[in-house]
């Protein structure tokens, strides 16, 4: 095994523009040992590292079965913007994977509802992609409801079609944009609940996006009757580890990067409740 | 761990006063010796001899206090703790974790080198060996094994010693951490001294400790020195003057998330993080990369730096920011983070008490912020 704490290396093998500040990287691990120890699963997440700037925790974007290890960025901090002004060829420092991932087993024999904000629908991307690969047609389509701010926000935007050919989708906007057609719905993400008919009782939830998101959509679900041990949010902290050292991702008693991102909304609805826990 | 027990490696015997100058130097042999020592009119822990122990002295601790007073004890170990821990060696303040070069080949990344004699520390208190521990788990048994850490540690030895008499601002005993250095924690103790009135009972309780034992030349303890002993430790736990309600923790901070009294901690803090920096549970800390100018080279545009791992405190302002926002930008929730962790959350994630009633966060907050009594009024009305 290779050791966690230290930086790999890893090369740019494309890059692709989803929004005007969000680009998709795929990255090819250089050491071949590390390229075959290395695995993760859907929902967990890597730290990138543009050294001499610093490190970013980043989930992965695309699925265990894809050829290249993806990693969907929006510009917001150094080392993000650092990475933007990077090439096709250029290296980053990975370390990784960490943290939990999406509950793929609680999904058996349930109906999966995936709920997205913005660029929250990155680690979801990951369990879409793979549902997309091994979906067995004939059941029950999964629902996935996804909100972004303006039309021109949607990651992943040609990706959908493909998407509706498994997933019942539904997309809303905050607001519209005069330059871009929009046939979707306009309004909160939990306003998307009324458009899908779904059995409560049988549902699971994993959900991602702005922790407001989370305050709004998850007693909506409860109060249609979806049990909250069956609805899961990733969380989002400030990291540093990676590992349960560096103490920044608490929340409550809970590590965001080690016992997270993923967590059972039963296991943290007590600390959900309090404002800067 | 099965085959310590099976060796039977518990030694135990009784050495004169003196005699504790030829277990430091039998230490030095092999390892660095770090101990307690004076300095600046405080006891500090770095590379000491047996002449530089403090014995005898005697210190005033109260909220925000700190004087070494004329009064001289008997006893060698007659002082108590001062600000530093074991963490600074183990848990360095500003510690290199490793060196990258960039260039347009790649990265490379060399692990810094953690080299240099083992460490023995000697003097350690009860309360500071649940702290290690603590920090055993935290940095060996996470998910990523910390490699700095477990270098630093590696082959360390630990002289622990039952505590003479506790701080004024001292209460393990009601946290169950002190002032004897019990079973639960002599695998991190190898040796434990307990001071008599003539003598020093040493036990050692790992073979790396009864190796050292080995060489030295003591008496058997006798019951009635056992004895001494017993009764040393209880009125060491009689003298403490403050205490927790342990047993209501962790509901007591569970409980009390939202209460009024943190609003009014806020408003005393000053949010200098000495309590972090003293506390020897405290382990958050933060990465950064270092390039120093000699960095940069115009050829082949390569890069050289390190990346340091330095002390954070949760009182930082950014402590808990990400791009967009900060998850606790007000001083009431960056207080009750801390306190919260110590007294709630830790327990909870590594199954150990994250305070271990050393008091030293009482003693250095120059706002006279006394945990104790921040816990007791949570059990006030809100
Ligand atoms: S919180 Fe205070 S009393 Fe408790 S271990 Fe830390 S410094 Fe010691
Ligand atoms: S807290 Fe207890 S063990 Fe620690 S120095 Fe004080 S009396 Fe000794």
């Amino acid at each position: 095994m290779y050791d966690k704490t230290i930086p790999f290396e890893a090369k740019i093998r494309w890059i692709k523009r989803e929004t005007r500040d969000t680009a998709t990287y795929a990255l090819k691990i250089s050491d071949r040992e590390i390229q075959r120890a290395y695995s993760f699963s859907p929902g967990q997440f890597n730290m990138l590292a543009v050294p001499g700037i610093g490190e970013s925790a980043i989930s992965i974007s695309s699925c265990p079965a894809d050829r290249d290890l993806m990693h969907t960025i929006r510009v917001a901090g150094d080392v993000t913007t650092a990475i933007d002004r990077l090439n096709v060829g250029d290296v980053v420092g990975v370390r990784g994977p960490f943290g939990s991932g999406w509950p793929i087993e609680e999904t058996v024999g349930r109906d999966l509802m995936i709920i997205a904000g913005g660029l929250g629908i990155a680690p979801l991307r990951s369990i879409i992609r793979q549902i997309l690969k091994s979906h067995p047609g004939g059941s029950r389509a999964p629902v996935l409801l996804y909100g972004t701010k303006t039309p021109k926000d949607v990651i992943f935007r040609d990706e959908f079609p493909r998407y509706r050919d498994v997933f019942e989708v539904h997309l809303t906007v905050d607001r519209a944009d005069p330059e871009v057609y929009w046939r979707g719905e306009m309004g909160v993400v939990t306003a998307l609940l009324d458009r899908v008919t779904f059995n409560p009782l049988n549902t699971v939830v994993f959900m991602c996006g702005p922790e407001i998101m989370v305050h709004r959509a998850v007693p909506e679900l409860v109060a249609r009757g979806v049990p909250g041990e069956k609805i899961f949010i990733s969380l989002e902290r400030n990291m540093d580890c990676g590992s349960g050292i560096c103490g920044h991702c608490m929340f409550g008693p809970r590590f965001v990067c080690k016992d997270g991102p993923v967590f059972r909304f039963t296991d943290v609805e007590q600390f959900l409740k309090i404002m800067e826990i | 761990m099965e085959s310590l027990k099976e060796k039977k490696i518990k030694k135990i015997k009784k050495i004169k006063k003196d005699d504790l100058k030829i277990l430091f130097d039998k230490l030095r042999e092999s390892y660095t010796v770090i101990g307690p020592k004076l300095s600046q009119g405080v006891v500090v822990l770095s590379e000491a001899g047996f002449e530089d122990l403090p014995a005898g002295f005697r210190d005033y601790q109260a909220r925000g206090t700190y004087r070494l007073t004329d009064e001289k004890a008997v006893d060698v170990f007659s002082f108590s703790n001062g600000p530093d821990s074991f963490k600074r060696f183990l848990h360095p303040p500003l510690n290199e974790i490793f060196s990258f070069r960039k260039s347009k080949k790649g990265i490379a990344i060399e692990p810094a080198a953690k080299e240099g004699r083992p460490i023995a520390f000697v003097g350690i208190r009860a309360c500071d060996t649940w702290a290690l521990k603590l920090y055993d788990r935290i940095f060996l048994e996470g998910p990523a094994r910390d490699p700095s850490y477990s270098a630093l540690r590696k082959d360390s030895l630990v002289i622990a010693v039952n505590c003479p008499h506790p701080g004024d601002n001292c209460f393990c005993s009601s946290m169950g951490t002190g002032p004897e250095v019990t079973p639960e924690v002599t695998d991190v103790a190898d040796i434990v001294l307990s001071e008599l009135e003539k003598s020093f009972i040493v036990e050692a309780s790992t073979p790396a400790g009864s190796d050292i034992l080995e060489g030295i030349a003591g008496e058997e303890a006798t019951d009635r020195d056992l004895e001494e002993k017993r009764s040393r430790i209880e009125s060491c736990k009689k003298a403490m003057k403050k205490s927790v309600p342990y047993g209501e923790l962790p509901e007591l901070i569970y409980r009390n998330l939202e209460h009024p009294r943190w609003k009014d901690t806020a408003k005393r803090d000053l949010e200098c993080g000495n309590c972090t920096q003293v506390c020897p549970t405290c382990f958050c800390n933060s990465s950064y990369d270092l390039i120093r100018l000699s960095g940069f080279s115009q050829k082949g545009a390569e890069l050289k730096g390190v990346r340091i791992r330095k002390w954070d405190s949760c009182f930082s302002r950014n402590f808990a920011r990400v791009h967009g926002g900060n998850f606790r930008p007000s001083r009431r929730a960056r207080y009750r983070q801390w306190m919260a962790h110590k007294l709630a959350y830790t327990k909870e994630q590594f199954a150990l008490p994250g305070c271990v009633g050393c008091g030293r966060c009482i003693t250095w907050c120059p706002a006279g912020i006394d945990i104790t009594e921040e816990l007791e009024a949570l059990k006030g009305v809100r």
